[in-house]
């Protein structure tokens, strides 16, 4: 047979497993596309939809509802990176029988898929918007972008970090996924760290999340901006657990790959 | 031709290691068809997964120029979730095979494995027969130097298992095989020299009649 580069094989295990991935997640009917934009889009819409009736909040020059999508797909995208980052391995691992599939390939792809989906309900969301005529527009368009960015590759190394430690561990993958969800509500994504007081701001502010919420609000809206965000400590909360994942993955790939 | 260079493997129990190769070296030649012997438990099946870089030994390093196919056994291989079809997508994707080759290699192995109307449903549906002819029909369309083949042949009623061993014969013209069975006939057969795994260690034998005499002993 022929000998490929350990790139081409990378991608070509990346592609199959991508569409495995949306085969299984989507299945093969048509309807299943809808409900993976729907699944995305469920409880934005429940949580957009309340909080926008409901509270009295205003905020100058925002209109609220864009806000809270706006956090609210920054958030899933985030949570979704890392929760199916844990699964991957036991997800995938009658696959291992081919030796040219690892598990880093099975992450990356998740990984893949879930920005691909959030990247659709975006455009879902924003074809609403435009129909209401909310106010979408973005103060910094390339901040925003490189913000996002940040924030997958955050994903990505919490992601990689539990799934590794869950293979040791493996309730250490199920505690990671209980602490996601109280997250929502300490993360900045329903308000503004400056609508805090001042006691409350100083605790939120070592939440790493709430940095990346508020680089996004900074970025996106006119009337806020980023002087919440500490960079240099986000920078810390991204490059450990990389660090410490991709060590411990590649002292343990051939533990994952033989169970 | 395959070089075991003082490989050890072995399973960590609670209170010992179990070897189930202890610094074993030797030289598989090229060309030859092996049969592979042991009891249940000696380390068959590990020794393929070894072979076929699915895993790995604790110490050594077995080294070959050769490409080897995966591990074809009743086991694993398969995503339950999968149907037949997208199984043979998805291994000829890692493969980087086009699009052509991907439609051919499913025409080939729908013929081949007989599956019928089950080519399009989960294979977790599946009984152990329909998924070792997927995947003994899905190797066949692979032209690898080794194929690597666990206990798959002795599967499937007696027109299939013709069916197959006519498919390897004409297959071993250009390929080699490394055939773990419990069949004797089957070995002899098809394969030219054995070895016996017993107790740790590798006994490499010229002939598949001496490797199953020295099986037959170990089992007195």
């Amino acid at each position: 047979m022929l000998k490929r580069s350990a790139f081409t094989i990378f991608k070509s295990v990346v592609i199959a497993l991508f569409l495995r991935e949306v085969q299984t997640r989507f299945g093969s009917r048509r309807l299943g596309y809808f409900w993976a934009l729907f699944d995305a889009m469920f409880l934005v819409l429940i949580f957009a939809g309340l909080k926008s009736v409901l509270s009295k909040h205003s905020m100058h020059g925002i209109d609220y509802p864009v806000f809270i999508s706006v956090s609210f797909l920054a958030f899933f995208l985030w949570k979704k990176i890392v929760s199916s980052s844990i699964g991957a391995f036991s997800a995938n691992s009658a696959l291992f029988a081919y030796k040219q599939v690892k598990p880093f390939d099975t992450i990356f792809t998740r990984v893949l898929l879930e920005i691909f989906v959030s990247i659709m309900a975006t455009l879902v969301f924003i074809a609403i918007g435009l129909y209401f005529q909310f106010n979408l527009h973005v103060q910094n368009f390339n901040m925003l972008i490189l913000a996002i960015l940040w924030l997958i590759l955050f994903g990505f190394s919490i992601g990689l970090m539990s799934a590794v430690f869950s293979h040791y561990y493996e309730t250490f993958g199920k505690m990671v996924k209980i602490i996601l969800t109280p997250l929502l509500f300490i993360s900045a994504i329903m308000y503004t760290v400056d609508s805090l007081p001042p006691i409350a701001r100083e605790i939120i502010l070592y939440n790493p999340l709430v940095h990346f919420m508020e680089m996004i609000h900074g970025y996106y809206f006119i009337t806020l901006d980023t002087r919440y965000v500490d960079y240099e400590y986000i920078f810390y909360w991204t490059i450990i657990p990389l660090y410490i994942g991709l060590y411990f993955y590649v002292k343990g790939e051939r533990g994952i790959l033989s169970t | 031709m395959i070089e075991l260079r003082n490989v050890s493997k072995f399973y960590q129990t609670k209170h010992n290691r179990n070897y189930v190769l202890n610094n074993v070296t030797f030289t598989i030649p090229s060309g030859v068809n092996v049969g592979i012997l042991g009891r249940n438990g000696a380390g068959k099946s590990t020794l393929l997964r070894m072979l076929g870089g699915i895993d790995f030994p604790n110490q050594g390093i077995i080294s070959s120029p050769n490409s080897f196919s995966w591990p074809m056994g009743l086991a694993g291989g398969f995503q339950g979730s999968m149907t037949g079809r997208q199984n043979v997508k998805f291994v000829c994707r890692i493969y980087g095979k086009s699009d052509y080759e991907i439609n051919q290699a499913i025409l080939s192995v729908k013929d081949f494995s007989e599956l019928g109307d089950y080519f399009d449903m989960p294979i977790k549906t599946y009984s152990s027969g329909m998924r070792s002819r997927l995947s003994f029909g899905l190797s066949l369309f692979f032209n690898f130097d080794y194929l690597i083949i666990d206990e798959t042949l002795s599967v499937g009623d007696k027109n299939f298992q013709e069916k197959s061993k006519k498919a390897l014969r004409k297959k071993i013209e250009t390929c080699n095989i490394l055939l773990v069975s419990h069949s004797m006939p089957i070995l002899k057969e098809l394969c030219d020299v054995g070895i016996v795994i017993h107790k740790g260690k590798i006994h490499y034998c010229d002939t598949i009649e001496d490797a199953i005499q020295r099986y037959n002993n170990i089992n007195k």
